[in-house]
């Protein structure tokens, strides 16, 4: 009887987590975004639009404010505004200089009001703000979030699937265990609200990458609750931490010029967090990435992964400051280096993709790309010839099959648990993977396969893969170049840890043993991937969804009534 | 800020990328899915199944946690290659090869965990038992079928294990199942194919006459016979298995044709026993005129040939031309024309005559048996394999087999009386 149950509800199931994320895509990508004007360049031939808050002014095609008079550098000045509705501007590396009404301006940058003359070499343009009235024009004008998809019905629907697959470990699990998991399951659910209603009451309608997150981490706890029961509830202690320190970090990064002066430090305690770690660290599966204090593990590793984009990211103005670039260069060297002697040879590889795309979105310049490739290829020959068992798993990759209790264990049996969990799996707690070694970690992808079916866990991957293109879509319109980068780097190491989880466990990759962002067992990487869904929220501009733009005030509003 | 927007892009390449391998992955699964679930024990150990025998006699057992094979050690000993084991020992046997019936996978709901499987096999154990006891230590092959519906109901491979107590040491080949795992030497058996070949081509076969003195020579080199038979019918060269005759008919129909035989009636191609690949057979083509040519056609040279084969040549001829394709599930029904009716005709009516004229009816008292011996040299100064096979022509019990037994000596001797054993069994049960 009870498997009936438990089979019934695994054919639902997976419509609802379609259905969830269906819905939370449709709000994300709700709507066209039009162009905002935020002021004015005048020439002598024509007026240029100001489309965002932070400009390149240049000769360059991909400059924001195109002049195409040959006096004017390729990137001459940057031009932006900042949170106070005041703008600024900074001379970038120009040949010829920038005036502002005659004053020469440096590259800390220089105050800009409405009417002022700014003299690029000797091309002479006019700036011109916009006013109060055209101001809240714009704020009007916003992509107002969940206009068709209302977010508690989305919830609602994650909820019930949360309650069908707690009720199929009802049915499956030790019934000593049954009365913790339905507590980790309904703490929750209970968070999920409690956040929801938190952010109705900041009028903050923009909830799409909480209700991803949620979603993940209801599967998160699945795999707890059939793999480690007795974690469970440890388990939703992270999460909730998690959640705390992802509005914290949303709340820190409001004030731009705050997070900026916080990089240093944050590098600082970065570096420190690894040296400690090669000094005092355990080692585990043959990566010395642990630090045990009493009897709690941390993995220091996936925090240093928040601090790696906090100190990436660079405004506009210090995109193109040469120490800046260097400061993060040496800065991801280290990180790489020390990854490397602690054998944690996954996180590196995830920490120079992150590297690579910060370092293309920040120059582009192929020169430094091509640098980084060279290093990253001889750095990567080196760990080969010194880790063995990394060249092992290189080796193994595309023969797992040839070999099944050695070197292709855990993907071979991986791929055939998956592959026996069918579209709508076996149920949550029937399948035999969840005992095998790293299951809940390495190969969580085919636990899930195995348990939950094939349908929900490319769910799974799609709703970490709809936070990338949520964070894409959102630079056209971002803040701060800062944001921008930050989320984009974000939604890259996301995709990169989960392409290295899912298809190294399945064999389609070299099996590299990552977490799958807020799915695998590890407190660490659970807590860090909810810091890090901070930047990708903060990269969200629209209406009363965003950290970063304040919703109308309640005064505004009574104004206008 | 567009630059930056322009390079986002790189992200977006990413993740597409990841859909592109995920599409790879989906694709495997459909490819490959099946082969990858059933390949561990664990795919089917939270299954529950009962494996029986035609009627109903558990043969092998998994469920809460327990696997256990039949109760009765001689029927554990005689199924064994036909069960195969828990370890996966025996590739052909049943829990090996049959793990999808038995643990009800398909793509969509993937191993039915809950689900109570009973699968039956074909076979009766206690002809299996019956065989074995009268292979009595020898290494060799029995299989039965019923020709007309492609059950099979007995398949011993000897030497065969205990798997509840299984020896220290393995006896050789004990995980193979010599029935469809194995070739052989043909031996006279053989002398099927070519005179398939030799009714179907030489126009004036029944009213030539063979002349036998005991061997003949071809180049120089001497082909020997078992006997001298003196001049013979075709019927009387057959019952003779007279080497002379036949190998004389081999040098006439020449290489290509006895291969096209051997090809079409099954023996050198290996064929699927429900999800089983069984073992494929080899004829040579010998130079024309020569004495290997000659031995290549009453079954010496390099032919080889799997029991398996041979029973599917003989349940067509006895059925008229055309195989019923033989099954463990029953579920067989699948049929093709192996040769044509008039030749099968022919071919049964010689292989009755072998029993009356040569072998003995009283050998084989009370069934109406049409067969042919074989008795293939193996070299090295070793007894010659010996085999039986044929076919019951009685509509009540449309039984075919082949038998060998390894190093046994004659044909009739050895494998013949085994056959009549398991077939007495059969009938009178």
């Amino acid at each position: 009887m009870s498997a009936l149950i438990v089979k019934i509800i695994s054919f639902i199931a997976p419509l609802f987590a379609i259905i969830v994320l269906i819905r939370a895509v449709r709000s994300m990508f709700n709507g066209k975004t039009q162009t905002e004007i935020w002021g004015y360049i005048q020439t002598d031939e024509k007026v240029l639009r100001i489309t965002h808050w932070e400009n390149i002014i240049g000769r360059t095609r991909s400059a924001d404010i195109h002049l195409s008079n040959p006096k004017v550098s390729r990137v001459h000045a940057v031009l932006i505004r900042t949170a106070k509705a005041k703008w600024r501007i900074f001379d970038i590396f120009s040949k010829g200089g920038v005036r502002v009404n005659g004053d020469p301006v440096g590259a800390s940058g220089y105050p800009l009001n409405d009417g002022d003359i700014i003299n690029l070499s000797d091309v002479s343009v006019r700036f011109r703000d916009i006013n109060e009235r055209q101001r809240s024009e714009i704020e009007s004008r916003r992509v107002v979030t969940w206009k068709n998809v209302h977010p508690a019905v989305t919830l609602l629907y994650l909820s019930v699937f949360q309650i069908m697959i707690l009720l199929e470990h009802c049915f499956t699990a030790a019934s000593e265990n049954v009365p913790e998991i339905a507590l980790g399951f309904v703490l929750l659910i209970l968070l999920e609200w409690f956040c929801y209603f938190l952010m109705r009451s900041l009028r903050k309608t923009g909830f799409e990458v909480e209700i991803i997150a949620f979603f993940l981490s209801t599967i998160g706890l699945s795999v707890i609750a059939t793999s480690v029961p007795t974690e469970i509830f440890r388990q939703m202690i992270i999460v909730f931490a998690g959640v705390v320190a992802f509005f914290l970090l949303g709340a820190w990064m409001r004030d731009l010029d705050r997070t900026k002066t916080m990089r240093i430090p944050a590098a600082v305690i970065a570096i420190g967090l690894l040296a400690v770690t090669l000094v005092i660290g355990d080692v585990q599966n043959g990566a010395k990435n642990w630090i045990f204090i009493g009897s709690t593990s941390i993995q220091p590793s996936e925090f240093v992964k928040v601090a790696f984009i906090y100190v990436g990211a660079a405004t506009l103005d210090r995109l193109f400051s040469t120490k800046n670039l260097i400061v993060f260069i040496g800065f991801s060297a280290v990180c790489v280096m020390a990854l490397a002697l602690m054998s944690d040879f996954g996180t590196a590889l995830i920490f120079f993709a992150t590297f690579l795309v910060i370092s293309f979105m920040r120059s582009g310049s192929i020169a430094t790309v091509a640098l980084a490739v060279s290093g990253a290829g001889m750095a990567g020959f080196l760990m080969l010839k010194i880790k063995t068992h990394v060249a092992k798993r290189f080796a193994a990759w595309g023969h797992v099959w040839e070999d099944v209790y050695d070197t292709g264990y855990q993907q071979t049996h991986a791929m055939s648990a998956g592959a026996g969990g069918g579209l709508f799996g076996k149920g949550a707690g029937n399948g035999w993977l969840k005992d095998g070694f790293a299951a809940n970690t390495d190969t969580v992808f085919s636990l899930v396969c195995e348990e939950l079916g094939l349908l929900i866990a490319i769910c799974a991957v799609l709703a970490v893969l709809s936070l990338a293109f949520f964070a894409v879509r959102n630079t056209a319109q971002g803040r701060s170049a800062y944001y921008s980068i930050a989320a984009c780097a974000t939604a890259s190491m996301f995709t990169i840890q989960l392409a290295l989880n899912v298809f190294g466990s399945v064999d389609i990759l070299p099996f590299t043993g990552v977490t799958f962002p807020f799915v695998s067992r590890g407190g660490s990487s659970v807590l860090a991937c909810w810091m890090l869904l901070a930047f990708i929220k903060a990269g969200d501009t629209r209406k009363g969804a965003s950290f970063v733009v304040k919703a109308p005030d309640a005064k505004d509003k009574e104004a206008k009534a | 800020m567009r630059k930056v927007s322009l390079r986002s892009s790189f992200a977006l390449i990413m993740a597409l990328l990841v859909i592109l391998g995920l599409c790879i992955y989906i694709i495997r699964y459909i490819n490959h899915g099946e082969e990858w679930a059933l390949y561990f024990d664990q795919a089917t150990s939270s299954c529950t199944y009962t494996l029986t025998d035609r009627n109903g006699v558990v043969l092998a057992k998994m469920g809460n946690g327990e696997k256990t094979y039949a109760e009765d050690a001689d029927v554990r000993t005689a199924c064994y290659q036909l069960v195969g084991d828990y370890g996966g020992n025996v590739g052909t046997g049943a829990l090996s090869s049959f793990t999808k019936e038995l643990s009800g996978y398909n793509l969509i709901t993937g191993i039915e965990a809950q689900d109570d499987v009973d699968l039956s096999l074909t076979v009766d154990s206690k002809l299996n038992v019956k065989a074995y006891e009268a292979l009595n230590g020898r290494n060799g092959a029995v299989i039965v079928s019923n020709y007309k519906t492609g059950e099979i109901l007995c398949m011993v491979s000897s030497a065969s294990i205990d798997p509840n107590n299984p020896p220290t040491e393995i006896p050789d080949g004990a995980y193979i199942n010599r029935c469809i795992s194995s070739a052989f030497t043909p031996g006279s058996v053989f002398k099927l194919v070519t005179l398939t070949a030799a009714i179907e081509n030489i126009d004036n076969l029944y009213q030539r006459s063979f002349t036998c003195n005991g061997s003949f020579e071809v180049n120089g080199l001497t082909v020997t016979c078992t006997g001298t038979h003196g001049t013979q019918t075709i019927e009387q060269a057959l019952a003779n298995s007279c080497n002379c005759a036949f190998g004389q008919l081999a040098l006439e129909l020449g290489a290509d044709t006895i291969a096209e035989y051997a090809a079409k009636l099954g023996l050198t191609s290996s064929h699927q026993l429900d999800s089983i690949t069984t073992a494929a057979g080899n004829f040579d083509k010998a130079e024309a005129n020569s004495a290997s040519l000659a031995w290549s056609g009453i079954g010496q040279y390099n032919d080889l040939v799997c029991p398996y084969s041979m029973l599917r040549l003989v349940s067509a001829v006895a059925n008229g031309g055309t195989v019923v394709e033989p099954s463990l599930l029953g579920v067989s029904d699948t049929e093709s024309e192996m040769l044509k009716g008039s030749t099968a005709a022919k071919i049964a009516s010689m292989m009755s005559y072998n029993v009356t004229y040569h072998y003995g009816e009283s050998t084989f008292p009370g069934l109406k048996i049409c067969a042919k011996t074989g008795t293939a040299e193996v070299g090295d100064g070793q007894a010659s394999h010996g085999w039986f096979v044929g076919f019951l022509d009685d509509d009540k019990h449309p039984y075919a087999f082949a038998v060998i037994v390894e190093h046994g000596g004659s044909g009739l001797g050895s494998a013949g009386a085994i056959a009549n054993a398991v077939l007495q069994a059969a009938v009178n049960d």
